[in-house]
């Protein structure tokens, strides 16, 4: 009996191991149906993910900016304010370290870096702020502002990266390269994997305290759990709901930021393939929790992976990666379900130990 | 009047830890307005609902003309001719009323589209059949509340209804718009030959609308009378009941200082209407003031108020001497004033959280619950937890259950182990055991006594007259955001406490 609430996480798990697993079959129905074999095109997968210390980097390579980004919705949805607009934050955030690195060219890295992290997440922050104001000042729909601000962002950079700060080789939609200082160590050769992982581990190790640990994250949880109660018991909705807010765009910022600095070295106009809105389906499939937001990006970054191995070695399509997740998605929206199916077994065990 | 057209049959309702309707027998005779009367609570509307098969009952039979129904679902009802108007409206704002009218069963085009030309021609002939004119291209949202419930009972006609019942239909009214719905309802049966079940508790309107009266009081049917040989002092006698269940508490004597003033207190509700119109009073240390009333006129406002929930919008309330007026919620804390809302699981509880995250709410800011860096003191609000579920006899698995899965009334017990917790001198509390059992109301009356007598000073907002006359030092009345009386316990009887609070007497305070 005390496990209550561990067996209600514990449900929660079951359904998405079952999600997943389910998934990865109808995958591997569809693999047969093309005349593959599933085995070897999940052993494909695998490997290309896993296989080697350079598959191993890239894998999560690709798990820094869905990490970011994925935090960044946990922190706002389970706190009551719905930031859809991630992948505007994290074009400004990734113009604003790059402008810092194309600015101030002669800032050794142990000041350019930090310095360029942290005018992007400025530049987040604020973005997200001012929907966040327009919500608690004048009941404003976030989900509506943030989505449109999705627009003004990426069109407002590209127009910065296209006229007032073009590179000068060329109209390419792209800035003038950083200063060199401010490029991230690549760690594994080959690999695009860069020390922003570092400060990726150590900013999710901030979330989770702050979320997990703290009387602030409290205060964020209940309002996003009951923002009537929330209120009720003394705790400031809006300015709790606005603070969210700000982290969650500082997040998508950051996010940017290692774009720039990790990846491209310069801010291009295309640089974000939706990465937030990948982060926002991780944090909505593991409902909002830290850890769970850490290794399903880890999960996601694997999949993404060893797809395009997957299709090098065995022909079928990466988009059957989309498929499986699309899937994983669909059946966690019918998580009731599964938690039905788990309640229905074991009360049948329970009976047969009452006889 | 004719035959009988609706009978009930022993129906009981049951709901978990709840008996909504206990063996209810009622007949309801054609071309009757039939009046269901009763506090809040008491059962009416469940009944209805049962009629109306929103509800199974548990036991007991439906004759409808006569003939034994299992009404499984509305369709079933409304093919037997039965039509309910909700109390809350279920219009489609941004549609007409046209379009509202026959929405569920619109006239179509082509066997696909739907006919609007068709649509407005049915209303303006409904409209012009009842006497109910509506306009059948304004839209919804335009519209005043009178216009739109004109439109749901347009809307019941539609669909062939012989039988209307009406939900509390004066609740959202004017009292202009309360005639002239009676004077339909009127019409509706003396020309039309329909049947009308009116659901109320303002004895007035029944005496002046309906042909028979039934009275209803916790979950029993009490009694059934035409309605000439009724008065208000009758009906108000048949709702609160004599009988005193519990055994009453000794007064305390030690009244201390005042420690809540309210001045001239005026309030709006949600739709920026006077909800709460001049109200004054004041509660001193060791003293329960009871606030009687049918629920609706003006107290969740006025308790809003007192905690920082809701604006005033004019007046002052002094807490300790000092003015309030622009506080917030955590203001009103921080003076002192704790709270036990009316509605528990909206207001009172995250029901999602663990019964360990909603006993800590209003901890989590203090030491030693909070230590450096923000961070929780996981020992110590653990330690705290688990005290206040033993002292409170919470009856949890643990305290990292959630909420949602208590009953009723250890839901109940944990809002009252957290707010009686910090030491509160002032403590504003409202409908604090509605739906729970024998067990537990005594329980959280002992509670709510030990803390008067504690010298702490307690507002007591009651929708059960008992409960009021039980616990209250002072009574007073309050009808439609006024107060229309106050007085001593025990100078005053149930019966005239049910007429202040039913709208007789409006004068001001005592």
């Amino acid at each position: 009996m005390k496990k209550l609430k561990l067996s209600q996480d514990l449900e929660y798990i079951f359904s998405l191991a079952l999600s997943v697993i389910l998934a990865l079959i109808i995958g591997a129905i569809i693999i047969l149906a093309n005349g593959k074999s599933p085995f070897t095109a999940y052993a494909a997968l695998i490997n290309g993910a896993l296989g080697s210390p350079y598959k191993i980097a890239t894998t999560f390579a690709k798990t820094v900016p869905l990490i970011l980004t994925g935090l960044a919705t946990a922190v706002a949805f389970s706190s009551g304010i719905f930031n859809i607009g991630g992948e505007g934050q994290l074009y400004l955030g990734a113009f604003a370290a790059a402008y810092v690195g194309f600015t101030f060219t002669n800032l050794p890295g142990i000041a350019g870096i930090p310095l360029a992290l942290i005018f992007a997440a400025l530049a987040g922050g604020f973005y997200a702020l001012v929907p966040a104001l327009l919500k608690v000042k004048y009941g404003i729909d976030e989900v509506i502002t943030t989505i449109m601000f999705n627009s003004i962002a990426t069109l407002f950079t590209s127009y910065l990266a296209n006229y007032p700060f073009a590179s000068s080789v060329g109209k390419m939609g792209a800035t003038e390269m950083i200063a060199p200082a401010y490029k991230l160590l690549r760690l594994v050769a080959r690999s695009k994997l860069h020390t922003g992982i570092f400060y990726t581990a150590l900013i999710a190790l901030f979330i989770y305290y702050l979320m997990e640990k703290t009387s602030a994250g409290y205060d964020f949880k209940m309002i996003g759990s009951n923002p009537i109660f929330a209120r009720y018991g003394g705790i400031n909705a809006e300015r709790n709901m606005v603070i969210a807010m700000i982290i969650s765009g500082a997040l998508c910022g950051i996010a940017g930021a290692f774009e720039v600095l990790g990846n491209h070295y310069r801010f291009l106009q295309a640089i974000s393939p939706g990465y937030a809105f990948d982060g926002m389906l991780v944090s909505l499939i593991v409902k909002n929790n830290v850890l769970g937001v850490i290794l399903m990006s880890i999960f996601f970054g694997m999949l993404k992976t060893g797809s395009i191995a997957m299709e090098y070695e065995t022909a079928i399509p990466s988009e059957l990666v989309l498929v499986i997740q699309s899937i994983i998605i669909l059946f966690i929206a019918g998580e009731k379900g599964f938690a039905n199916i788990l309640r229905r077994i074991y009360a049948k065990e329970g009976a047969g130990q009452d006889v | 009047m004719g035959e009988s057209i609706i009978k009930l049959v022993g129906i009981t309702k049951v709901f978990p830890g709840v008996v909504a309707n206990d063996n209810v027998n009622l007949e309801i005779r054609e071309g009757e307005i039939h009046a269901i009367v009763g506090e809040n609570g008491a059962g009416k509307s469940t009944l209805m609902k049962i009629i109306y098969g929103l509800y199974q009952p548990t036991d007991g039979q439906i004759y409808i003309r006569g003939r034994l129904t299992n009404v499984t679902n509305p369709q079933v009802a409304i093919k037997n001719g039965i039509g309910m108007v909700h109390q809350h409206f279920m219009l489609v704002p941004s549609f007409t009323a046209a379009e509202n009218l026959v929405l569920g069963s619109e006239p179509q085009k082509n066997g696909l589209f739907m006919d609007f030309d068709k649509a407005v021609k049915i209303t303006k002939e409904l409209s012009e059949k009842y006497g109910l004119y509506v306009d059948p291209y304004q839209k919804v949202e335009d519209l005043s509340v009178g216009i739109q419930q004109r439109i749901e009972i347009l809307k019941v006609l539609y669909r062939g209804a012989d039988i209307l019942i009406l939900d509390e239909p004066t609740a959202v009214l004017t009292p202009q718009e309360s005639q002239e719905l009676f004077a339909i309802m009127r019409r509706l049966v003396e020309d039309m030959g329909k049947t009308i079940i009116i659901i109320t508790h303002k004895l007035q309107e029944v005496l002046e609308v309906s042909h028979r009266v039934s009275v209803m009081r916790r979950g029993k049917l009490v009694g059934t009378m035409d309605t000439r040989d009724a008065t208000e002092q009758i009906l108000a006698e048949m709702m609160v009941g004599k009988e005193v269940v519990f055994e009453k508490f000794h007064a305390n004597q030690n009244i201390g200082e005042k420690l809540l003033e309210v001045r001239d207190l005026v309030v709006r509700d949600n739709r920026g209407f006077i909800a709460v119109d001049g109200v004054s009073f004041s509660i001193a240390a060791g003293e329960i003031l009871g606030v009687a009333g049918v629920e609706g006129n003006g107290q969740t406002e006025l308790v809003e108020a007192l905690t920082g929930l809701r604006k005033l919008e004019e007046g002052s309330i002094f807490v300790k001497g000092r003015d309030m007026a622009k506080g917030s919620p955590s203001d009103f804390r921080r003076m002192g004033i704790a709270h036990i809302p009316e509605d528990r699981l909206k207001t009172g509880l995250a029901p999602e959280a663990s019964v360990n995250e909603n006993l800590m709410m209003g901890y989590q800011h203090k030491k030693p619950y909070e230590g450096l860096g923000m961070k929780l003191n996981k020992k110590a609000i653990s330690q705290k937890t688990a005290q206040l579920i033993r002292q409170f006899d919470i009856r949890t698995p643990s305290g990292q259950t959630r909420v949602k899965s208590l009953s009723g009334g250890n839901m109940q017990k944990l809002v009252v182990a957290r707010e009686f917790s910090f030491d509160s001198p002032i403590l504003i509390i409202a409908q604090p055991t509605r739906g729970l059992d024998v067990g537990a109301i005594e329980f959280i009356h002992r509670l709510i006594i030990d803390m008067r007598d504690a010298g702490r000073a307690i507002l007591l907002v009651s929708a059960d007259l008992d409960e009021i006359f039980r616990l209250s030092d002072r009574i007073v009345t309050i009808y439609e955001g006024k107060l229309t009386g106050e007085f001593r316990t025990a100078d005053v009887t149930k019966q005239e406490i049910g007429l202040y609070m039913t709208g007789k007497n409006l004068s001001t305070a005592g």
